[in-house]
């Protein structure tokens, strides 16, 4: 592909994806605190924006926007969370597949291959529904499905730079596996991994937001934006102001991280150049 | 053929191959469910029985829904009815069969994954094809509108913008499924095909744009259009026909995912599908309904997948004499 290679930039949409990601964060860490209790009914159900209200309150009388600033926080926190665990259990798993005994790689690797046979999602459901709902078996379930995706392209890569040049020259030098994976593999892996947890992080939230859409995930009285799209869906015909926003939030969010993953990842990923 | 012998060998190993690998993985959906069934906090007998029941009657009905045996023994238990058709009865309402509970509402799911299914590889194929065919071209450029609308725009944000405009302002089409309808089933299913074929077709759209673009710079197609074939029985009876494999591995893959994934799409249109069951029984914790739906769509799943696998060498000559 001529066209990705011929520019040397990252594009507009991955700075307008980083300019968007760093309102968000700034929303979801100052917003809940900075006018309104998100939790509970303030005013009247289903004031217009307003000097005071800046989104209006919702069919509960709640600011609309400060609940969509909680909604922020929880969803950037499952996600970042989720994928953190993915990151550590993926990337050993991987690492184990490659450079571990066989006894205990390969039925690790088998497990890998178990997991993509089924849709994240189900499987997510599926915890959740015999472990209860809450916050931690959202969590854990989408880490759950989230690990094999790292896993696989962690022994992929893992066993490239396993025939480099500078791995070998290092295991003729007489250097441990351990010093070899540490000190040569896992560091560089680490910006490729960076920029597929990125995109990553845009499937958990959207995974987290159905869950919640469902009723299934992020509980009440904590708004998600998947249960606030839900409840919205009740009114939606005389207030689709409340539909719009959260819905609009999700989206934006979802196309931030994408762009900015793939602007990192075309950077990164030796298969894209 | 001598040689057949030979050739048929590897795909009878293989067969027996995917055949383990997806037993296993059913068996690993089980276990998966069952261990966090045992992890889960609370009691399920005191769900069934109420938090203030008397300690003889919650250990009466521990007994009686055999709960009171070791973890290892029930599910090795659980395993073998299941494999005999036996998932075990609802814990709640009138504690139905959970086998007639998936028999009541499989073929709901099924009807709705089969016309989505269609609909996705209609307009899929024909929107990737035109877009291969006039590639950077304004048709080519609109299916890459619509494929990337369809990838990025989750299910549960379409059903509220679709359900505004054709239910609650241009009253076209019913909200939600209603026993007995009060139109012909097809207005009852136009939103909810619409919206699980949605990303579907976005993604045959893409995968055939991509495969029809490798296909027409192959030299049997300068061939074809040298030897004087048509345009239009060039691009269909050379070009779609070997861009066709890939298309089918992924309408196959599509196919086990709408059987499975339409619980939002269910849910929201309160269509009594397995979707919709499954998430009901979530809801009240009613556990062996949830290990059934969980195993029946795995044991789909994986069934899908296999066929399509199979399929492959009848659409690829080239696959029958391979050795993998």
């Amino acid at each position: 592909m001529n066209r990705r290679r011929s520019g040397t930039g990252l594009g507009i949409p991955f700075w307008l994806g980083v300019i968007f990601l760093v309102f968000l964060l700034v929303f979801a860490v100052v917003g809940p605190g900075l006018r309104h209790d998100p939790l509970i009914a303030v005013a009247d159900k289903h004031l217009a924006p307003s000097a005071l209200y800046w989104l209006g309150t919702d069919e509960q009388g709640r600011d609309v926007f400060a609940r969509l600033a909680q909604g922020a926080r929880i969803s950037l926190m499952v996600g970042f969370i989720v994928q953190a665990i993915s990151l550590i259990v993926g990337t050993t798993v991987g690492i184990i597949g490659v450079f571990g005994p066989r006894w205990i790689g390969q039925p690790l690797l088998r497990l890998t291959d178990a997991m993509f046979a089924f849709p994240d999602i189900l499987l997510a459901i599926l915890i959740i529904g015999v472990w209860g709902m809450g916050m931690t078996p959202v969590i854990a379930a989408l880490a759950i499905t989230a690990w094999p995706a790292v896993a696989r392209l962690v022994k992929t890569q893992a066993a490239m730079l396993n025939e480099r040049e500078f791995v070998i020259a290092s295991k003729a030098l007489g250097a441990s596996t351990w010093w070899n994976v540490t000190r040569h593999v896992v560091p560089h892996l680490m910006p490729l991994l960076a920029a597929v947890a990125m995109v990553e992080v845009a499937g958990t939230i959207l995974g987290e937001s159905a869950l919640s859409f469902l009723g299934i995930g992020v509980q009440p009285p904590n708004p998600s934006w998947g249960s606030m799209i839900n409840s919205a869906r009740a009114e939606m015909n005389s207030h689709p102001m409340l539909l719009l926003w959260p819905c609009l939030i999700l989206s934006l969010t979802v196309f931030a991280l994408n762009f900015v993953g793939d602007g990192l990842r075309q950077r990164l990923d030796p298969r894209h150049r | 053929m001598p040689s057949e012998a030979k050739f048929s060998q590897p795909l009878v190993t293989r067969l027996l191959g995917r055949l383990g690998a997806g037993l296993l993985s059913v068996l690993f959906v089980a276990l998966v469910t069952f261990i966090a069934d045992e992890l889960a906090p609370g009691d399920a007998v005191l769900a069934i029985a109420g938090e203030k029941a008397r300690p003889e009657i919650v250990e009466q009905i521990r007994k009686e829904y055999g709960l009171d045996k070791p973890v290892p023994e029930r599910f090795v238990s659980y395993v073998g009815n299941a494999i005999r058709g036996d998932f075990g009865q609802s814990y709640f309402g009138t504690r139905e069969q959970v086998t007639d509970i998936i028999k009541r509402s499989l073929p709901i799911t099924g009807m709705l994954a089969t016309w989505a299914l269609v609909v996705a590889l209609v307009i899929g194929v024909f929107l990737g094809t035109l877009a291969a065919l006039k590639e950077n071209l304004w048709p080519d450029r609109l299916a890459l509108a619509i494929s990337t609308l369809g990838v990025t725009v989750p299910n549960f944000v379409l059903i509220p913008i679709l359900v505004l405009i054709f239910v609650l302002k241009m009253d076209m089409l019913p909200l939600t499924w209603e026993t007995p309808m009060r139109a012909h089933l097809v207005y009852y299913l136009v939103l909810p095909v619409v919206v699980l074929a949605a990303r579907p077709l976005a993604v045959l759209t893409r995968l055939t744009r991509a495969a029809m673009v490798d296909t027409l710079q192959m030299q049997f197609m300068q061939f074809a259009r040298a030897k004087g074939v048509p345009a239009g029985k060039r691009a269909i009876e050379h070009g779609l026909r070997h861009a066709l494999p890939p298309i089918v591995t992924a309408a196959g893959t599509t196919f086990g995912y709408l059987l499975t994934g339409s619980f939002i799409t269910e849910t929201a249109f309160t269509i009594p599908g397995l979707g919709k069951a499954a998430i009901d029984a979530i809801k009240k914790r009613d556990t062996p309904t949830v290990m059934g739906i969980a195993i029946v769509t795995a044991i789909l799943y994986v069934t899908v997948n296999l066929i399509v696998d199979l399929l492959q060498p009848l659409l690829d000559p080239r696959l029958r004499e391979s050795q993998v």
